[in-house]
């Protein structure tokens, strides 16, 4: 917290401030900052002149002041998050652009009330109503957006490379531990070959920072995945590898050269090794089932169907709201395979004569549980119970020293708007959420323009608008589900299946059982 | 009329065509004419058979029919043996030995006294339709009986899953309950038949202050070792407690026995069925996989198979207790109780 209130209070204040929309206007319509970072001003000025005595004591002590600049910086952000939080359920009145009616009017009222209130109390409010209960200890996206806007001071080191990288995370376009841990390494690639060590510093001092910087900004979009992780501590330790007497281009050169041959060892032949491994698995005639969309799961059925001419039928089972099942089944049904496509609420009828079940993995964690995308435990039970054999089919990249008992203590939140729509059969890429509170703060000044209007004109217009919304209402009817202080919605990303359910776990060092999971790490880490 | 509205599946829901079944089969035996009781029960079955055959997976209407059968097998029972004091039909097993026995105390009467026939054929005719409004009334009361039980089951604070958002006996057991306990309600989403109709459930739920979650059925798993019971509205029962419903719920169920979490199935007593599920299989209707995949997704709806089974079959081992409206009991002989019914 005293290292970020520090750059508030710097001189050098006014000129992050300054640089910080042109920053964003090249890279990502990031609405928010330029709306708060005023706000943030204001505060810091007025808050002296209110507490007359308190920035008394702040000028006399050092430390006083960081106290001061602290509790400032708290209050800050609560006003931010209250600022949010107040457009949001504004933007949620309104289904669409359509216009205001009685109880929208009402609302902004409450509002206001609220906001010149501005206190603890109102705050908290609309926190309980966003969260289910038990999973309240995890982050929103709007939350982790939140805490990026209030970092604001970062933005203007993050790469381009980074930022467009983070916006694909955010829209789902790049999906699965793997892929993302590949575009991250890319853009780091690229975010290293642009580097420039400022003066004064050393390349191996400054880098690791810099990314760090790069990868605060990553997670705003989605937690770090595992591999994620992974590959950024190999990162960091080789970057601190790095001898002060290598020049810098050398250095970039050298660790550019070292994440590829990173992802070649870790991903390309790994993936292979498994392949070979798990092939053994697949016979003439046989029925796979599997879940989701799994790189290396995808290869390995490609790879059996046209080198290895095996006769095969993959049953793949998806689930909402991602649907990352039809990319698989697209892909190998245009490869010729035989494709069963299922949802996961059949799968008790479709479990009938499957020989094995493939699973890809998010992670491995240490105490042999599998944290794969949420559903798989589902699946890997049914066919426990079936005794049919569950695969795991996952680079030890994956592996995690976390252990973790079940699915509700760590997870990522996803889009609770991903399921407000009762019959989308396919994911849409939405957009960020700042570019969200960009297009509801519009709406809101088109409304308060549009409120004028309808003041003036006739009340039978207004009635005509009433029934309007209503009948966008009745089409879902989750549609204002954060209006309704009962009514909630839960989406995670990912489930942990006991290692009882899986019999084994093909990685590129073998196949083994998932109680074997930490001695892995353990010579892993070693080397 | 029914037969071709069942076929079409415009009526659909046990519920409905209970009370359908019903008033056709009011209708029916006022307009039917009969010379002896045997011929109005052959009437109703042959009625029941054409009705179970336009949709052999609609159990309720042939439970309906069965008890009504029963009701007019009662009635004849009680009428026969208060005149001849000899026992007479008790059930269909029993036919044979019937129509051996039916010539002497029916038969003699018709050419001696016709008027004194007609009235008892007259009488059996109110009695029965009197019967039938009997059950119309159990059928359209029927989740006053099971919602008593609900104050008993659910604890303060509890959070319930419940797989079946589609089932009305569901949704009144838990506004019930909501009278007397606070508690939680996760419901699944049964993606991709029914996820309106478990919208608006939870819509419905959370207006009457009941905390509610909506999750996708990937999810059960996730939550289940945090989830204190599961409620399953069933479509029907069988004799041997296997249970029809959504599909999903199958799924739901064996992971719940996994946790060692109670499962509890709600039904009428409508819904519960004398016969044996021999074939599962059959069992389980298949809709429409438009549903799963856009039909705008060509390349996929061309090679792959796609299913969309629109039910499932529960076995009996993962039910804990069955509530309905008169009795709960448990899964190795619920048949005992309610065979008296039928």
């Amino acid at each position: 917290m005293s290292e970020e209130a520090q750059p508030i209070r710097a001189p050098e204040d006014a000129t992050t401030a300054q640089t910080q929309p042109q920053s964003q206007s090249q890279s990502q319509p990031e609405q928010t900052q330029p709306q708060s970072q005023p706000k943030a001003q204001n505060s810091n000025k007025s808050k002296p002149q209110s507490k007359d005595a308190s920035s008394k004591t702040q000028d006399t002590s050092a430390s006083g002041e960081k106290k001061l600049t602290n509790k400032e910086l708290k209050e800050l952000k609560k006003k931010e998050k209250l600022e949010k939080r107040a457009a949001k359920k504004e933007s949620q009145g309104i289904p669409n652009q359509t216009e205001q009616s009685k109880a929208k009017q009402q609302k902004n009222q409450q509002q206001q009330g609220n906001q010149s209130n501005g206190n603890v109390g109102v705050k908290k409010e609309p926190k309980i109503v966003n969260k289910v209960p038990l999973f309240s200890h995890l982050e929103t996206k709007e939350e982790r957006n939140a805490l990026s806007s209030s970092q604001a001071q970062v933005l203007h080191y993050v790469h381009p490379a980074i930022l467009t990288l983070t916006s694909k995370y955010a829209s789902y376009s790049i999906v699965g531990s793997i892929p993302r841990c590949i575009a991250m390494l890319k853009a780091f690639q690229t975010v290293i070959s642009e580097y420039q060590t400022p003066e004064g510093t050393t390349l191996t001092r400054n880098l690791t920072s810099y990314l760090g910087y790069q990868i605060d900004y990553l997670k705003t979009a989605r937690l770090l995945s595992v591999t994620m992780g992974n590959a950024i501590r190999w990162l960091k330790q080789e970057i601190s590898l790095i001898s002060i007497d290598t020049s810098d281009n050398d250095a970039k050169e050298d660790l550019i050269e070292k994440i590829d041959t990173f992802l070649k060892e870790k991903i390309e032949l790994s993936d292979k090794l498994i392949i070979e491994q798990a092939s053994n698995h697949i016979v003439n005639g046989s029925k796979i089932l599997t879940f989701g969309n799994s790189n290396v799961l995808k290869e390995l059925f490609l790879h059996n169907s046209k080198v290895l001419k095996k006769q095969f039928q993959v049953i793949i089972v998806d689930s909402r709201p991602l649907f990352e099942g039809k990319k698989l089944a697209k892909e190998l049904t245009s490869n010729g395979l035989k494709v069963q496509y299922a949802l996961i609420n059949s799968i008790t009828s479709i479990f009938q004569d499957v020989d094995t079940v493939f699973l890809g993995a998010h992670a491995m964690l240490s105490n042999g549980f599998l944290y794969s995308r949420v559903g798989a435990a589902l699946i890997a039970m049914t066919a426990k119970k079936r005794n049919i054999p569950v695969l795991v089919c996952c680079e030890s990249i994956k592996f995690s020293d976390r252990v973790q008992l079940d699915s509700v203590t760590l997870n990522e939140l996803g889009d609770n708007e991903d399921l407000v729509d009762c019959y989308k059969l396919n994911h849409t890429k939405k957009s960020s959420v700042a570019m969200k509170n960009f297009i509801n703060s519009y709406n809101e000044t088109e409304e308060k323009q549009s409120q004028q209007q309808q003041q003036k004109s006739k009340k039978n217009q207004s009635n005509d608008k009433e029934k309007e919304t209503t009948n966008e209402k009745d089409e879902f009817p989750l549609q204002n589900y954060q209006k309704s202080p009962h009514l909630n919605i839960l989406n995670i990303m990912y489930d942990a299946t006991p290692p009882d359910y899986i019999q084994k776990v093909i990685t590129e060092v073998g196949a083994l059982p998932p109680s074997s999971v930490p001695v892995i790490l353990r010579e892993y880490k070693a080397s | 009329m029914l037969n071709r509205k069942l076929k079409r599946r415009q009526i659909s829901g046990s519920y409905f065509v209970a009370l359908e079944t019903c008033q056709l089969l009011m209708r029916v035996i006022s307009a039917a004419r009969w010379n002896n009781t045997n011929q109005l029960i052959e009437q109703i079955r042959q009625l029941g058979k054409t009705l179970i055959n336009a949709q052999p997976r609609e159990f309720t209407c042939g439970n309906i029919i069965r008890r009504v059968l029963a009701i007019i097998r009662d009635e004849v029972y009680e009428t026969t043996e208060n005149e001849n004091m000899t026992p007479m039909i008790s059930s269909m097993f029993s036919l044979l030995s019937t129509n051996v026995e039916k010539k002497e105390p029916i038969a003699p009467p018709v050419p001696t006294n016709p008027r004194i026939h007609h009235n008892k054929n007259h009488d059996l005719r109110s009695i029965i339709i009197q019967g039938i409004r009997d059950l119309i009334d159990e059928i359209s009361n029927i989740d006053d009986g099971i919602e008593a039980m609900s104050v008993d089951l659910i604890h303060d604070n509890e959070i319930l899953l419940t797989p079946t958002p589609d089932s009305k006996t569901v949704l009144k057991f838990l506004l019930k309950a909501r009278q007397k306990r606070k508690f939680t309600v996760l419901v699944t989403e049964c993606f991709p038949n029914r996820t309106s109709i478990a919208h608006s459930f939870a819509k419905e739920l959370s207006d009457a202050k009941i905390d509610t979650v909506v999750i996708p059925d990937s999810h059960v798993f996730a939550v289940m070792s945090r989830v204190g019971k599961v409620i399953v509205g069933a479509r029907s029962v069988f004799a041997n407690g296997g249970t029809v419903s959504s599909a999903g719920v199958a799924a739901v169920a064996e992971c719940a026995k996994e946790h060692k979490t109670p499962v509890f199935s709600v039904a009428g007593l409508y819904k519960l069925s004398p016969t044996y599920p021999f074939d599962v299989e059959n069992l389980i209707e298949v809709g429409n996989s438009g549903k799963v995949i856009n039909f705008s997704e060509s390349n996929l709806v061309q090679h792959a198979d796609i299913t969309n089974p629109l039910f499932d079959y529960i076995p009996p081992e993962h039910i804990d207790i069955y509530i309905t409206n008169m009795y709960v009991f448990i899964h190795p002989f619920p048949v005992v109780f309610w065979a008296k019914f039928y």
